[in-house]
């Protein structure tokens, strides 16, 4: 299908989904509170932008996830790393992985909480540690599945040696696989902002759950556009840059 | 045109091969037995055989990739396997795909003390050697596989090596590509001097090529024929003297 064609097809499915949504709460079908109606969303957006309370709620997610994002995706890529190269690491830390990947970042809040208090590090904390899964085994795979015949060619060019092996070699060999755990991760950390900021860490979370216990509705749905929108806009950002550091492939 | 650089007397042996054995793995019978080889400085010599008959590992163990079992490899008298003076070739070509032609080319440099504009312009004219001139800034991907052999050879050029060791080279490639490398090679052998060790299972190959054939066959494989020839070197490829060869060399394989 023709580019154009496609593009203008997604739009208006985007349109017939807010007219259909627009008409269920118009219907009254269902009470207001349940379904707000999405034309209340601008003003709703309106009365948050103008009191100020937007642009602290989107400045403050925005620097937990920015933290938890790259502690994150850092030592995720690291441990990865270490873990696909290196045999022994890989043997120690392997039943220990396998216990605590199952435990979800939310399970953890308890722990945040009493660590950290209700405070920013404690939702940069659950941003990480979600984070860190993805990138862990991204990384591990990716390194793992770099062509053995190229480290062979390191070794024939006098590039054996274990830093030129791995900036030269092994890292570059596993870029695609790492970039596409990063960009998992951007996406699973924003999923992971609401629920942490929603026992009461400043941000788009909190904000929502005042707005739900005050049945404000569309103030919610605010909210959540705004969610929608920030990782839309980072997806975007790092497919920009993705394709620029992948433009060897084809 | 000779460029013999600090070299020992001319005919003197580059690579000496001391009753070396070869297997994979601790307990496995070794593949291949009994190799005694003392190639000469800028010989073209080729080693045939069946595949599976150790062929790449003789090139390996003589580039110190792989440890022979018994016996002992020197290169100019010298035993150490570490920063042997070797250029490889591979069959897949083997770029790195996140390079561009001309920093694939420079890769086994960065591993010596040379400047990076020296890198470049060394660089720069290992691709000339090769033809490629031009090609520098593209992609691996953009290049067709005749074109990422010779970036593959002008790589191994780079580093001015003694020897170049190459593994099937032209094995994957289409049989015009194939006539037009090795009349390349044929002529980068004779402008430069290297020694060549070249690995192939087309005796046809071998006889178009190189002016010395080691043959190797059996199980466990050993050198069954050492073959002096002078087909190919000339310039004039006589028909039946290739076909003569070939029967005699191919009558070996039975062995």
């Amino acid at each position: 299908m023709k580019t154009r064609n496609s593009l203008a097809l997604s739009a208006l499915g985007v349109i017939g989904f807010l007219l259909l949504w627009e008409a269920v709460a118009r219907s009254g079908i269902v009470p207001a509170q349940l379904i707000p109606s999405p034309s209340a969303v601008p003003a709703a957006f309106l009365t948050e932008f103008r009191s100020g309370i937007w642009q602290a709620m989107v400045a403050a997610s925005l620097s937990h996830y920015l933290v938890g994002l790259s502690l994150g995706a850092f030592l995720g890529v690291t441990f990865g790393t270490a873990a696909a190269l290196w045999g022994v690491w890989d043997a120690c830390q392997a039943w220990v992985v396998r216990m605590l990947r199952p435990i979800p970042a939310i399970a953890w809040i308890p722990f945040a909480i009493m660590w950290f208090g209700i405070s920013e590090a404690a939702a940069s904390f659950l941003i990480a540690l979600t984070v860190f899964w993805i990138n862990y085994y991204a990384t591990y795979a990716a390194v793992r599945g770099v062509d053995k015949d190229l480290i062979e060619l390191g070794y024939a060019f006098g590039q054996g040696g274990l830093v030129a092996r791995l900036f030269k070699i092994v890292l570059p060999g596993a870029l695609p696989g790492i970039l596409s755990g990063l960009r998992a991760g951007l996406g699973q950390g924003w999923m992971t902002v609401v629920a942490a900021e929603l026992f009461g860490i400043s941000g788009l979370g909190m904000r929502m759950g005042e707005a739900s216990s005050l049945l404000a509705t569309h103030i919610v749905v605010l909210y959540m556009v705004t969610i929608a929108l920030l990782y839309g806009v980072s997806d975007f950002l790092f497919m920009q840059v993705q394709s620029r550091v992948l433009s060897w492939q084809r | 045109m000779a460029t013999v650089k600090g070299a020992p007397l001319s005919g003197a042996a580059v690579i000496d091969l001391k009753n070396v054995s070869i297997g994979y793995g601790k307990d496995a019978p070794p593949v291949l037995v009994d190799v005694d080889l003392s190639v000469e400085r800028g010989s073209f010599v080729a080693i045939v055989g069946p595949s599976g008959v150790g062929k790449s590992t003789l090139l390996r163990v003589v580039a110190g990739l792989h440890k022979a079992r018994t016996g002992g490899v020197t290169i100019h008298q010298d035993p150490r396997p570490a920063h042997r003076p070797v250029g490889l070739v591979f069959q897949d070509a083997r770029l790195l795909p996140w390079r561009r032609v001309v920093k694939n080319v420079q890769f086994g440099l960065e591993g010596l003390p040379v400047t990076s504009d020296e890198r470049l312009r060394r660089a720069e004219e290992a691709l000339k050697l090769v033809r490629l001139d031009g090609y520098a800034r593209r992609w691996p991907y953009e290049l067709s596989g005749g074109q990422r052999q010779r970036v593959g050879i002008a790589r191994a050029m780079a580093v001015d090596p003694d020897i170049l060791l190459m593994d099937e080279p032209f094995g994957a490639l289409d049989a015009i590509t194939r006539n037009n490398l090795q009349d390349e090679l044929r002529r980068i052998h004779r402008e430069t001097g290297k020694t060549i060790l070249f690995v192939t299972h087309d005796l046809e190959e071998a006889v178009h090529l190189a002016d010395r054939i080691i043959v190797l066959g059996g199980t466990p494989a050993r050198v069954v024929r050492d073959v002096r020839n002078s087909a190919g070197r000339d310039g004039s490829v006589f028909r039946e003297q290739v076909e003569q060869l070939r029967l005699e060399i191919a009558d070996n394989y039975s062995i």
